[in-house]
């Protein structure tokens, strides 16, 4: 498993070359740059800024310039953010998209896989039913309109909670509602799936066979084997968590990396998006690597040479 | 009654109470934030996050807010927007108004408690000037002696016409008589900077803990994306008069949100209002939404360097006279902004403008000598004319942009397709004077004169996107710029407006206001054109409820 593991995080590094050089190659080809604005800057002065951040140098040398940066982890100033490197907004932004992915991930988890069991169990029953058309709901509401209604139904017509910003846990609770939501229900229903096949099968039926009492034969043998979709489905999901919550980020003003990548396209920060891009492409490759790992935990018939 | 079927009722419950107190209900939350050792706290919405605590490369509308109460020019302005004494205590101004003589106040000194001296001041200036800052404002001091060839880079810094007479005393020399240079040296450009803090720490000098400054307030926290805390200035000269202890800046680009924090109790002054919610703001808090008239001209820019806008004034004229700009303002934009018939917004100083000539006219003979002007360039309802209006994304563009096809369509015949640009890709094809043919622009005055409306078509000015080019116009706008103010000076830029009205490059639409809600306990506000507010100036006077 540990080679198998090794082997997985050198095979990254030319997957993430690629990914950088063709994000490289694709931002420069967005028309407009960095020092574009409504009041455009005089020929003189943009050029002085042009010089400053090596914008007057030829395409090949900014790119090898570039590389060698990264190679030695600078991911360089940002252009937007005149005061700031891109590293530090890294390290800044990331802890804020982490606790609001994570708690979001484990409040979709713990809702999810309970609702999804339940209406397992009472396949078609008035609760199966319930509890399937409130995920629907979940998936179907997007999180921009479910935000503002928790707003301000909690935080405007009630005062139980902040409205907006960085602060204590409490500044969590909305966000994470509303960011986790549409997961929990996606796992809600996955998980109804895969418990509903695995009640059907043969070691199940064994398992009852043998007289074990229905909350070890849902324990002990039919989560491990229902739970392994869901977690294949967390790979992804992680990272689309973690890299998807701009609306929810913006809403909410909080200073998370989604907002800063988003923004950064926009203003043409180029070196906010290549960092920001590398930082998630190695995000996405760990994830994925973990789960793979996961898996074969949890399933025995998996096994990695 | 099991969990899960409870759950749908808690819903439905939670969604009745979000609508059922729906339209009339507003509730607005009136607690000002006072710390527990009893210092005020003024919370103020700030749109995006600044780029930037560098006063010399700072350009944002965002920066240059918070500049203002962390650093002081040598000239300040007073609550009403009216210029007074800032680092400077007193000026002369020589008989040619060409040399500024700046006497410093003795006592000022740095928030780490050093002296602030002339040479302070100086270095501030050089500093914009110098190629090496990339200062994106640095053209802003143009009007001194040598500013513009060192720019380029053909004079070190060293040679701006700025002088250290002693300590306290600080000389600038000026190409020609600029009236509203005073103004200028309200700008964050011109602030002085700490040169220790600049030469130790390089690009992180505005960063807590490395930022010195002479301003009311100094920098307690910065958390990009999150607030940016300023803490009262002890050391300041007038810290006596200075009334709110602390600010929190909150940048929040969606508008929606800021106004449920403001609800929600968590900003005392919002730096926007979201128009779908004015009617809502007006009917439930009416005494706490302002509306400033700003000096700022939002407009319609033609392409005039290419067909069909080329070469026909009568169309542009015939295009401008279509639109019914009251209606645009009063049922679009509907924030008491003022339908433009000029192209300087009227609330600019000292300077009657000119007036479009069917300003006045009813509106039947206005269209109808807009459909002859029309006919007359050579179109009809069989032959109607094809115009793209390009704009960047955003609801308000799209929806005056659709109000004005239809205005096109319905009062002449124009067949005008609409165009939904990204803002980069926007700015790039009214630069490349290409493709854009009618473009959604708008322009805020950097100082309060006509000059820095008038500047902006004048032909080789890098922003004409126009491509306007008049040399009777520029003309007026060389013999204006050597004046030292006053009557000749006035009819000169009207005379010049006159000719670009008639000429109509642009099509001026409305004159912004700018919108803001601000808590009753807030005291101090005054509005002003220019939307320069000085915390400084706010008190917090908690216990009135009312609105």
């Amino acid at each position: 498993m540990l080679s198998y593991a090794i082997k997985r995080v050198l095979g990254a590094i030319p997957t993430l070359f690629i990914l950088l050089t063709l994000a490289f190659m694709m931002i420069r080809m967005a028309p407009g740059g960095p020092f574009d604005l409504e009041k455009q800057l005089p020929p003189e002065i943009e050029a002085n800024l042009q010089a400053k951040y090596h914008l007057d140098e030829p395409l090949y040398q900014q790119y090898g310039r570039y590389l060698w940066d990264v190679a030695h982890l600078d991911f360089g100033p940002s252009f937007q953010y005149r005061d700031l490197t891109v590293n530090q907004l890294i390290a800044d932004g990331f802890p804020v998209s982490l606790r609001l992915g994570g708690f979001s991930l484990l409040f979709a988890l713990f809702f999810g896989i309970p609702f999804g069991i339940i209406a397992a169990m009472r396949q078609n029953k008035p609760s199966d039913y319930g509890l399937m058309t409130l995920a629907m709901l979940g998936i179907s509401i997007p999180n921009f309109v479910l935000a503002p209604a928790l707003i301000l139904l909690l935080a405007v017509y009630n005062d139980w909670l902040p409205a907006g910003g960085l602060g204590g846990p409490l500044h969590y609770v909305i966000p994470v509602i509303a960011l986790g939501t549409a997961m929990m229900a996606y796992v809600a229903r996955l998980t109804r799936a895969s418990t509903i096949e695995v009640l059907r099968s043969n070691f199940v039926r064994t398992a009852r066979a043998k007289g074990l009492p229905e909350r070890r034969v849902i324990t002990h043998h039919v989560l491990p084997a229902a739970l392994t979709p869901v977690v294949s489905f967390l790979g992804p999901a992680t990272a689309g968590i973690i890299t998807g919550s701009v609306v929810i980020e913006t809403i909410f003003g909080m200073p998370g990396l989604g907002r800063f990548f988003v923004q950064g396209a926009l203003n043409r920060d180029y070196t906010l998006v290549l960092g920001v891009v590398l930082f998630y492409g190695m995000l996405i490759i760990l994830f994925n690597l973990l789960v793979d790992l996961l898996y074969a935990w949890l399933d025995p018939r998996v096994a990695y040479k | 009654m099991p969990f899960s079927k409870k759950l749908p009722l808690l819903l439905l419950t939670a969604f009745a109470v979000v609508a059922c107190s729906g339209p009339d209900s507003f509730p607005v939350k009136e607690q000002p934030k006072i710390l527990k050792d009893g210092r005020s706290v003024l919370r103020k919405g700030n749109g995006a996050e600044p780029e930037t605590l560098d006063p010399h490369r700072a350009q944002s509308v965002g920066a240059s807010t918070i500049l203002r109460d962390l650093y002081e020019g040598l000239v300040s302005k007073a609550p009403d927007g009216e210029l007074e004494p800032g680092g400077a205590e007193s000026w002369e101004i020589s008989a040619d108004k060409k040399t500024y003589t700046f006497s410093l106040r003795q006592d000022a000194v740095w928030s780490n408690g050093d002296p602030i001296t002339a040479e302070d001041y100086a270095y501030g200036l050089r500093r914009v000037v110098n190629p090496a800052t990339a200062s994106p404002y640095a053209q802003i001091l143009a009007p001194v002696v040598n500013a513009n060839a060192i720019i380029q880079g053909d004079l070190p810094p060293s040679e701006l016409g700025v002088k250290v007479l002693d300590k306290n005393h600080l000389r600038i020399q000026l190409n020609s008589p600029t009236p509203y240079f005073l103004g200028l040296l309200t700008h964050s450009s011109t602030y002085p900077a700490y040169r220790l803090a600049v030469e130790k720490f390089g690009d992180a000098f505005t960063q807590p803990g490395n930022s010195v400054t002479n301003g009311a307030y100094k920098l307690d926290e910065w958390v990009v994306g999150s607030h940016i805390r300023l803490k009262r200035n002890t050391s300041y000269w007038d810290n006596a008069n200075t009334g709110v202890d602390q600010v929190d800046y909150l940048p929040i680009t969606d508008v929606g949100s800021e106004l449920k924090r403001y609800q929600a109790g968590e900003i005392d002054w919002t730096s926007s209002v979201p128009i779908p919610q004015l009617d809502q703001i007006r009917k439930h808090i009416p005494g706490q939404l302002k509306t400033i008239p700003t000096l700022g001209v939002y407009y319609y820019g033609l392409n005039v360097t290419r067909p069909p806008l080329a070469d026909s004034p009568k169309l542009r004229r015939a295009l401008s006279m279509a639109l019914d700009r009251e209606i645009i303002t009063e049922k679009i934009t509907r924030g008491d902004e003022i339908p433009a018939y000029g192209w300087v917004p009227t609330v600019v100083d000292n300077y009657k403008g000119a007036r479009m000539e069917f300003a006045d006219w009813p509106r039947e003979k206005r269209l109808a000598q807009a459909r002859r002007l029309y006919k007359e360039a050579g179109y009809s309802q069989d032959q109607p004319l094809h115009l793209e209006i390009r704009y960047n994304t955003s609801e308000s563009h799209k929806k005056l942009a659709s109000v004005v096809a239809n205005m096109w369509r319905v009062n002449l015949g124009v067949d005008t397709q609409l165009i939904n640009e990204e803002w980069k890709v926007f700015l790039q094809n009214v630069r490349g004077k290409q493709l854009t043919q009618v473009f959604r622009a708008g322009w805020i005055g950097d100082y309060n004169d006509p000059y820095t409306f008038l500047e902006l078509m004048y032909s080789r000015f890098g922003l004409n996107g126009s491509g306007y080019n008049n040399p009777e116009y520029d003309k007026l706008l060389d013999q204006a710029a050597v004046l030292p103010g006053g009557e000749e000076r006035q009819s000169l830029m009207r005379r010049a407006e006159t000719i670009l009205l008639q000429d109509q490059p642009v099509i001026p639409i409305y004159f912004y206001t700018s919108k803001v809600l601000i808590k009753p306990y807030i005291r101090g506000f005054v509005g002003n054109g220019l939307g320069h507010y000085y915390s400084k100036d706010i008190t917090i006077v908690p216990g009135r409820q009312s609105n």
